[in-house]
Formats: C-alpha cells, sequence, structure tokens
C-alpha cells in the first residue's frame, strides 16, 4: 500500500500551520540542503529524476543546471496560478500544507543561488493567499526565510503576487510579464526565463506540486524517490479526479498508477452503474481517451504512447451519456474566453472553432460544418505563438475520436442523446462526497 | 560580428549571426509576407503570417523573430507555407469589418495586399464579427476598431520611436482593443498627434481626415523632401494627387528622423487655415487691394526708395539657400526672423540617443523640435536615460524628467551629471550661457545647440546670420514663406516702420503690417537646399508646381528697380 508523500499532513487538523508542519517532520531538510553544496544538490534531484508538475513534465534537476550564471540577480517563481480546468491539487496542498512548498522552494532557490522567490497565485485562492502570507511570515519568523537563513550566509525573501485571472498567467513567460505589472501574454522563446526571466534576469519557475517534492527528495534520498513510480516517471503524483464518479476529489498516487484503478478503487466507480464513454486524462488541454483506453498508467510515457498527456493530472470522467460534442465546444470557449488575443491563429481560431461548435451542437447546417472545423484545428495546429492555441488543438483532436457523434449532430439536427443544447448547462449529475481523499 | 551561411529557396546568403530568417531574406532579396512586423520596430512574431518552414522544425516558424543558425535551409513559399499564409489570412479577414470596397485605405492596404498576393477569393470562415466603436475624437485621425487587425505596430510605434507610450491594449482575445492611457477617448489622452501610428497603421484602422478616400496607391505619387518648420530638417514623403499634398509621411530612410514627424509638420500644412495668398496685394488708402506683379514691385520699390538704405530684410526659417543668397540683391541690413543661431560642438542628434543623463536648458522640445524630444522620451522610456529639465516655467517634458529644476538651481544638475558618461545638453540660444557653463563644469557632456528657425543655418552661411532684435529701419522685407507668426520685436519693430513688403504663402498675419504684400511659394512648392541644425544639407523637391513668382524673382527685380 502507498503511503502519501505530499498529503501526508494534509488530513492533520490545522495542517496548514507552521507547529502542526515542524510537529511532523517539517523543515527538516532545510537544514541539510544547506549544508550541502548548490551542485550537490542539482545532482540529487537530477537522480530522483523528479520532473515538473505543471503539465509539461521538464526535468527538475536540468532546470536547475540552466540556472548557471554565477554573481547575477536570480529569482525563483512559485507557480500557484492553477487555472488548467479540472486542476486543484495545487489548490489543496497550499491550503494544507503551505510550509512544504516553502521549504521545497528555500531549497530549490538555494540550489540556483536565487535571492528573491515570488508566489504568484490565482486571485481567486482567497483561502490559499491567506495561508501562503500567514505561512510566509510565520518562516520569517521562525528564521526560515529573511537574512542568514538558520544561520548560515545565505538569505531569500519571498513575497506573494496575486493574479487578476488569466489562464495564460500561467504560462511562465505570461507570469514573469504580469509579475513586472504588464500585460499577461506570453514571451518569445528562446531565451527560456532560466536565461531572461524577471527583470531579464535568470529565473526559475516551478510549479507548487514539483517544489512540494523537493523536502522529500533531501529527507529520504533521490534513490528512495526514484524507486516510486516508473523508470523515467518518478516519484508520487496528485490526482484531481471530477466528473461521473462517486468520489470526486485529490488522490495522492505513485506515477504509473492504472487510469481504471484510480476510477474505480480510488474514486469509487461511476455512479449509476454507467460505462465510461471518455476520460480527460490530465486537464483540458490534454487530448481525452476513450472508454477504451483506461488501461493505460498514468505516467508521462505512458500517455505520450496512446496520443495524450499526463499534463497536470486532472482527469475528468464522462460517462455514457456525455455529449462529446458537448465537451469540445465547453472546451474551446474556454479557450476562446482565455487567448490573450496576441496572435492570430490562437485568437481567431478559437471564436471560429467555438462558432462552428456552437453551430453543429445546435444541429445548423451539414457534415461541411464538421469539415470545416477539422481543417480549422489542422490550420491552427503548430501556428500558434504559445502552447496554448495548441492545447485547443490537442483537445479537440481528442474529440474527434467521437467523429460519429458530430456527423449524427448535424444529420439528425439535434444531439443523438436528446440532451438539449444549452448555453453554460450546469453539470447534471449529483455525486456524494465532493471532498479530499488521500489514498488510503 | 560573424556571418553565417544559410540557404533560403534554395539561394546560399552569408548574413550576420544574430540576423532574423526574415533580415536574411532580405539581404538575399527574398520577400517574405509580413504584416505586424515593421522593419523600425521590434519583431513581436504576432500576426503569423510570415510562418516559413525550416528544415529539422517540427513547426512553421516565424520569420520575423527566429534567429538564423549556421547550415538553416529555409523555404518560404513550399506549399506548406503558403497554405499557412492563407489560412491566417482566412482567420484576419474573418475576424472584424474588412469590406474593403467601403475602406478608405482600398489599394494602399497591407492585408488587402496580402489577400491579392496569396488569391483568397472567398471567405472561408463566418464572419463572426462583432461591431467596435470609431473613435473619432482627435482633430488629426479617427481610429477604426472594425479595420483594426491587432498587429500592435502602432502601440511599438508611440512605445519604442516617439517613447510617448500613449497606446496599448484593453481585454483579451476576441475582445482585445486598442486604447489610449486608461482607456479614455484618443482626443483627450496623453497622445501628441505625431501621427507615427497614423503612418504604421498596415490597415484602415487609423485614418487620416485630411487625405481619407483621396487617392489610393496607384493614384498618388512620393516626393521625398524636406520639413522646414524647425531645424531638425525631418525627411517627408509627400503624397500627391492631381497636383495636390494629400497627406505629409515621414520618410522611413531619411536622417535625423527616421521616419518620424511631429504634429507640426505632419499635420499643420495640410489644416492651414489662413488664406493663401495667390495674387499679389497693395495697400491703397489704407486697404489692400489685388494688384498685378508688375504694379506691386513698382510700388514696392517706390517705398523702399523713399526709406534710402535704411532697409532691413528679415527671413524667416522658410527660406531656401538659394532663396536666401538671392535677397543679397536687397539694399541694407539682413537679419533671422528670431534670434540668430548659437554654435553647438558639433554634436549630431544621433547623440540623444546615446547620451545617458540629458540636461535640456530653457527651452521645451515637447513643443519645438518635437523630433529631437522624442529622442529624449525613448531614451528615458527604454535605456533608463534620465532628464532634467532647467526652466523657471513647466514644459511639456517634465513628465519624462527626473525633476525640473529652476535656472538659478543649475549646479544641481550639474552635480547629477557629473557621474554620467555621456551628459547631453541641449539648448536653444536662449540657454545658450547658461548651457555653455554647465558644458565647462561636466567635461564629458556634449552639447546639441539647436537653432531657432528651421533654416537659420542655412541662411547663416548665405550671410543672413544677424538675429533680428528690433534693429531700426525706415523700411522693412520681410521674406516669410509659411511663417505661423510674428516674433514680438519684429512685429513692434514693423508698427513703427514707414514701409512694409512681406512676401508670403499665406496673408496672415502679414496683412495687418503690409503696404505691399507679395505671394510666395510654400515648402512643398519649391526645390532648393536647407542646412538643418547639425549642419547637414538637405535637398527640397517640389511637389506641386504653381505658377508663384519666388523669392529670387522677387529679389532680382525688386533690386533692379532699385
Amino acid at each position: 500500500m502507498f503511503e502519501p508523500v505530499l498529503l501526508k499532513r494534509a488530513s492533520l487538523p490545522r495542517s496548514e500551520t507552521i507547529e502542526v508542519y515542524m510537529a511532523n517532520g517539517g523543515y527538516q531538510a532545510l537544514p541539510k540542503a544547506l549544508e550541502m553544496k548548490p551542485a550537490e544538490l542539482i545532482d540529487l534531484v537530477k537522480r530522483s529524476k523528479l520532473r515538473g508538475r505543471g503539465g509539461a513534465g521538464f526535468p527538475t534537476g536540468l532546470k536547475w543546471g540552466f540556472m548557471t550564471p554565477e554573481n547575477v540577480t536570480k529569482y525563483l517563481c512559485v507557480n500557484t496560478d492553477e487555472g488548467e480546468p479540472g486542476t486543484f491539487k495545487d489548490r489543496e496542498l497550499v491550503e494544507k500544507d503551505p510550509h512544504q512548498i516553502i521549504e521545497g522552494a528555500i531549497i530549490a532557490a538555494y540550489a540556483v543561488g536565487a535571492q528573491r522567490a515570488f508566489v504568484y497565485i490565482r486571485g481567486e485562492f482567497f483561502l490559499g493567499v491567506k495561508r501562503w502570507i500567514k505561512a510566509i511570515a510565520d518562516a520569517y519568523a521562525r528564521g526560515f526565510l529573511g537574512k542568514n537563513i538558520l544561520g548560515t550566509s545565505y538569505s531569500l525573501d519571498m513575497s506573494v503576487h496575486r493574479g487578476a485571472g488569466a489562464y495564460i498567467c500561467g504560462e511562465e513567460t505570461a507570469m514573469i510579464e504580469s509579475l513586472e505589472g504588464k500585460r499577461g501574454e506570453p514571451r518569445l522563446k528562446p531565451p527560456y526565463p532560466a536565461q531572461i526571466g524577471y527583470l531579464r534576469q535568470p529565473t526559475l519557475v516551478h510549479n507548487v506540486e514539483t517544489l512540494a517534492n523537493v523536502p522529500h527528495i533531501v529527507n529520504r534520498g533521490a534513490e528512495w524517490y526514484a524507486s516510486i513510480g516508473t523508470e523515467q516517471s518518478t516519484g508520487p503524483k496528485v490526482f484531481c479526479v471530477s466528473g461521473h464518479v462517486f468520489r470526486r476529489g485529490v488522490y495522492e498516487l505513485p506515477m504509473g498508477t492504472p487510469l481504471h484503478e484510480i476510477i474505480y478503487t480510488h474514486a469509487g466507480g461511476v455512479p449509476g452503474g454507467k460505462k465510461v464513454k471518455a476520460v480527460i486524462p490530465g486537464g483540458a488541454s490534454t487530448p481525452l481517451l476513450t472508454g477504451d483506453e483506461l488501461d493505460v498508467t498514468m505516467d508521462f510515457e505512458s500517455l505520450a504512447a496512446v496520443g495524450s498527456a499526463l499534463g497536470t493530472g486532472a482527469i475528468i470522467v464522462m460517462d455514457e451519456d456525455t455529449c462529446i460534442v458537448d465537451v469540445a465546444r465547453r472546451t474551446a470557449r474556454f479557450f476562446a474566453h482565455e487567448s490573450c488575443g496576441r496572435c492570430t491563429p490562437c485568437r481567431v481560431g478559437t471564436q471560429q472553432a467555438v462558432r462552428l461548435l456552437e453551430r453543429i451542437e445546435a444541429g445548423e447546417g451539414d457534415s461541411r460544418l464538421i469539415d470545416q472545423l477539422v481543417d480549422l484545428v489542422d490550420g491552427m495546429a503548430g501556428k500558434t505563438f504559445c502552447p496554448m492555441g495548441d492545447a485547443l488543438v490537442a483537445a479537440l483532436r481528442g474529440t474527434f475520436k467521437f467523429m460519429e457523434e458530430f456527423h449524427a449532430h448535424v444529420a439528425l439536427k439535434r444531439c443523438p442523446l436528446g440532451l438539449p443544447y444549452q448555453e453554460g448547462a450546469p453539470i447534471r449529475e449529483k455525486a456524494p462526497g465532493a471532498s479530499t481523499h488521500a489514498a488510503a | 560580428m560573424t556571418n553565417v551561411r544559410v540557404t533560403i529557396d534554395g539561394q546560399e546568403v552569408l548574413v550576420p549571426a544574430g540576423s532574423t530568417v526574415l533580415e536574411a531574406a532580405r539581404l538575399a532579396g527574398i520577400k517574405i509576407s509580413t504584416l505586424c512586423d515593421h522593419p523600425a520596430i521590434e519583431p513581436i512574431g504576432a500576426c503569423r503570417v510570415c510562418l516559413v518552414e525550416i528544415e529539422k522544425q517540427r513547426v512553421l516558424q516565424p520569420a520575423c523573430t527566429f534567429p538564423v543558425s549556421e547550415g538553416m535551409v529555409v523555404h518560404t513559399n513550399s506549399e506548406r507555407v503558403q497554405e499557412s499564409r492563407r489560412f491566417v489570412l482566412q482567420l484576419l479577414f474573418s475576424e472584424r469589418n474588412h469590406f474593403c470596397m467601403f475602406c478608405q485605405m482600398s489599394g494602399s492596404c497591407e492585408l488587402q495586399s496580402l489577400a491579392y498576393e496569396n488569391g483568397l477569393d472567398h471567405w472561408e470562415f463566418d464572419r463572426a464579427f462583432t461591431k467596435f466603436s470609431v473613435d473619432a475624437s482627435r482633430k488629426y485621425f479617427a481610429m477604426d476598431h472594425n479595420r483594426c487587425i491587432l498587429c500592435r505596430r502602432c502601440i511599438r510605434a508611440c512605445d519604442e520611436l516617439v517613447g510617448n507610450g500613449t497606446l496599448g491594449l484593453k481585454n483579451r482575445g476576441a475582445n482585445t482593443i486598442i486604447i489610449a492611457d486608461l482607456d479614455v477617448p484618443f482626443g483627450e489622452s496623453s497622445c501628441v498627434s505625431c501621427g507615427t501610428c497614423l503612418q504604421i497603421c498596415p490597415t484602415g484602422a487609423l485614418m487620416d481626415r485630411a487625405s481619407a478616400y483621396m487617392g489610393a496607391k496607384n493614384e498618388i505619387t512620393r516626393v521625398k523632401s524636406r520639413c522646414m518648420a524647425c531645424s531638425v530638417g525631418c525627411g517627408v514623403e509627400l503624397v500627391v494627387r492631381d497636383n495636390r499634398v494629400i497627406r505629409v509621411e515621414g520618410d522611413w530612410e531619411a536622417a535625423p528622423n527616421k521616419g518620424l514627424l511631429c504634429e507640426i509638420g505632419r499635420f499643420h500644412p495640410l489644416h492651414e487655415e489662413r488664406h493663401r495668398l495667390r495674387k499679389p496685394l497693395v495697400r491703397r488708402e489704407g486697404i489692400l487691394v489685388e494688384a498685378t506683379w508688375e504694379e506691386a514691385l513698382r510700388a514696392a520699390a517706390q517705398g523702399l526708395k523713399a526709406a534710402g538704405q535704411e532697409v532691413c530684410t528679415v527671413a524667416s526659417g522658410f527660406v531656401t539657400n538659394e532663396e536666401a543668397a538671392a535677397l543679397q540683391a536687397l539694399p541694407g541690413a539682413k537679419a533671422l526672423m528670431g534670434s540668430a543661431p548659437v554654435a553647438g560642438d558639433g554634436s549630431c542628434l544621433g547623440v540623444l540617443d546615446e547620451a545617458d543623463v540629458y540636461i535640456m536648458v530653457n527651452t521645451d522640445l515637447a513643443k519645438d523640435h518635437q523630433v529631437a524630444g522624442f529622442a529624449i522620451k525613448r531614451s528615458v522610456r527604454h535605456r533608463g536615460a534620465r532628464l532634467v529639465v532647467l526652466s523657471d516655467q513647466p514644459t511639456k517634458m517634465d513628465d519624462w524628467a527626473i525633476a525640473r529644476w529652476t535656472l538659478a538651481e543649475a549646479d544641481r544638475a550639474v552635480r547629477l551629471a557629473a557621474e554620467a558618461q555621456m551628459p547631453a545638453i541641449i539648448y536653444t540660444p536662449e540657454g545658450a550661457a547658461l548651457a555653455e557653463t554647465l558644458a565647462a563644469q561636466l567635461p564629458r557632456a556634449k552639447r546639441v545647440a539647436l537653432a531657432p528657425l528651421g533654416n537659420a543655418l542655412g541662411l547663416a552661411q548665405a550671410g543672413i546670420s544677424q538675429g533680428f532684435d528690433g534693429q531700426k529701419a525706415a523700411a522693412y522685407v520681410v521674406v516669410a514663406g509659411e511663417a505661423p507668426a510674428m516674433p514680438a520685436p519684429l512685429a513692434s519693430a514693423l508698427d513703427k516702420a514707414d514701409f512694409v513688403v512681406a512676401q508670403a504663402s499665406y496673408r496672415e498675419p502679414w496683412d495687418q503690417v503690409a503696404d505691399v504684400l507679395l505671394p510666395m511659394p510654400t515648402t512643398f512648392e519649391k526645390s532648393g537646399t536647407m542646412v538643418n541644425t547639425e549642419g547637414h544639407a538637405y535637398a527640397l523637391s517640389a511637389a506641386v508646381k504653381v505658377t508663384l513668382p519666388s523669392v529670387q524673382e522677387m529679389a532680382a527685380q525688386l533690386g533692379s528697380l532699385l
């Protein structure tokens, strides 16, 4: 039985306080890390094979290794701008155990030589903001932050910056622009933030969950960490399960846990004994899997092999009564709403996708609309300034696995499942107990 | 700098490392279609029209931002590239209202040209456009958001070139729209009406009032000339149709302005409200009445003869070198319609893009020599340079300055600039004495002296170097050109004079004082040369043919009558 690592303390009362954190093994990795040389730390993380948990899965140790320049001001950004539809793991980690992230952030900042850390948090995370601010103040009070941390020569300042409600600011360069007080739009890459980031200085940007792993690697060693999960995707992963399952919530499981195990064993299966029609495995921007593909294991390689991606590990389960055209339309609406407006294919392409999908779903027109949609998606692929446009491309291509349903809409001039076309219709099924569950 | 070898469409070309694919293609003489890119501003890779195929790259890459590397092989017109370009253009056309037949830019629009080039003959996508507003609150040009393709050239030009930073964006995605300041009407914004955004806009979104629907690309000719309104001597392109200038644009290739103009140079000539003078006028019984050229010249000669040698000829900054030389045929003293220019240290205006501390002495570059002021603004905005204004009155440059100190506090500016690598002292004759004092204490300082009148240095070379400070004479010959107003000392001198001959392009204000008022070609209507404040001689070309007698004819004929 897998014992939770990241969510171990989450079920304790007042788990967000520094007292509970310290009473349960917190801030023990930091003194160890500060005794190590930065290069040793980077090597340790490299050996642990920790990969970024924000979606792209970039090897963390490698990223740290890019922050090479000496004697320049460097920054660390803690990406708490969790906005991917279906994802609510960072929120849980921040609200339940902020000190775990702070400890990881201090170690990461020390390893790359950053003197200043920013927490960029989604503006709607009201409780999260409160807890971050309190946690940072407590960490300062105990000497974990500020000048000469734990009596060493290393100093680090940390502050919280609230986002103003843009999905794109979760993208690292857009986040940096936003931090600089500019309009949240992605920058041209390369140069990557590790070379030119905040205020044109090298900047390390990490997802909350990535940093939460770091203290455990320092405490228990790279070998222990690498022993969890698969060969290439190591460590524990926090999955967010939502949609048509009994127990929606956050589950911490090893990388490589089979998808059907998460759905049926941990999340309690689909209400009403219905079949799973489709599953989005890693948040709205990953292509969905059909109900026949539930044997896949949840790690970076296996999902890539079936043409999808692990993304943020946000699993959205859809039962047999789900209209996939509706799913496609809602997804497109999200991306059209969140497009920053900089590049043409994303700004206009997402608008056109929504319009075509609205017409298909409402049963207007004929199959030429579907051809046009496919052409539009093919046209957008690989042309956008940042990966957000391609995210919609991937998501829509996933829904094309159910192409017969698109054709049924235009043929019948209505939804074949008999679902009314409804603007902003609520999710239909109510399931009991939508809350946090650390896998027991 | 090292070179790298790249192959573009089968053609091998050696280009400096660090160039973009687009720059490399330009060097090779290969045209890549672009839309949001403009050579004068930084590329942002937003429109995606310039996507090209680069071997070993998974997806198409924007030529405008993608750096070249050794051995790179680029295809700029493969089927994949063409298809991509058509796709992006289709999207752009589907986004907002681009019904070209109603657009004043039809025929000159970059979006439209691209559509023709790429064979767009139908709308592939729904024209789902929402209606946006038209902002016509500005005097000289309007903004129609429905024609806007969000290429952001205007924003970048305002920010990078003019340094004014008025324009920006609000909302996102489909609702993105260009705004001024914090979303106020353009006419109420911090806009200085330089019109650079208007000139750089690829579509009809920014629309010039004077030239709207006045002529498309194939109906106009362009004449390169110079602006004489101040001594910066900006290069202009006069857009001419049917022997009429319909628009003034900055010449992107001309030094020192590199495409920029100010409100005065770009818009004032075409929004002139004074009465154009086309026939000579002679004052009879207190009233100016029309006369023939011969009658007017005879009247002028008669009046001047009565004054004998007590004649003073006053030339404005709109007088060319050739005209100035001809004025030597007239008797008596010669003077400039303003102060005499002072010499700087020979620094070019290019210094304004290099200095790290600017001291602006007793002048306001947001009023006069505005294009020089733009250089300071953009340096403050983007290079971290600092500006100190030394003036007893508030100036419009104060917002860019770290401080405005009075002339008496000049030593504070010296202390500030002492550490600077390259301080620049900018002044006109009014601040010359103080500027010299400052420069004496700042050994590294560059002195940029701005001549007070358009062609002041040219006039000085032609022998008219005296400033006018109320020289007494019985009669005056004023060669005014388009000079907008009478300087105070001149006004009072003319008031007291026995006889005044004026040659001007417009009646006002000379009809108040002149006994004989002769017509004169405007800058658009004459060829010649001028010398700008840096001492560079620039050529003026007549864009419009007129039958008005020139200053040379006036001087020669009047001289012979005396």
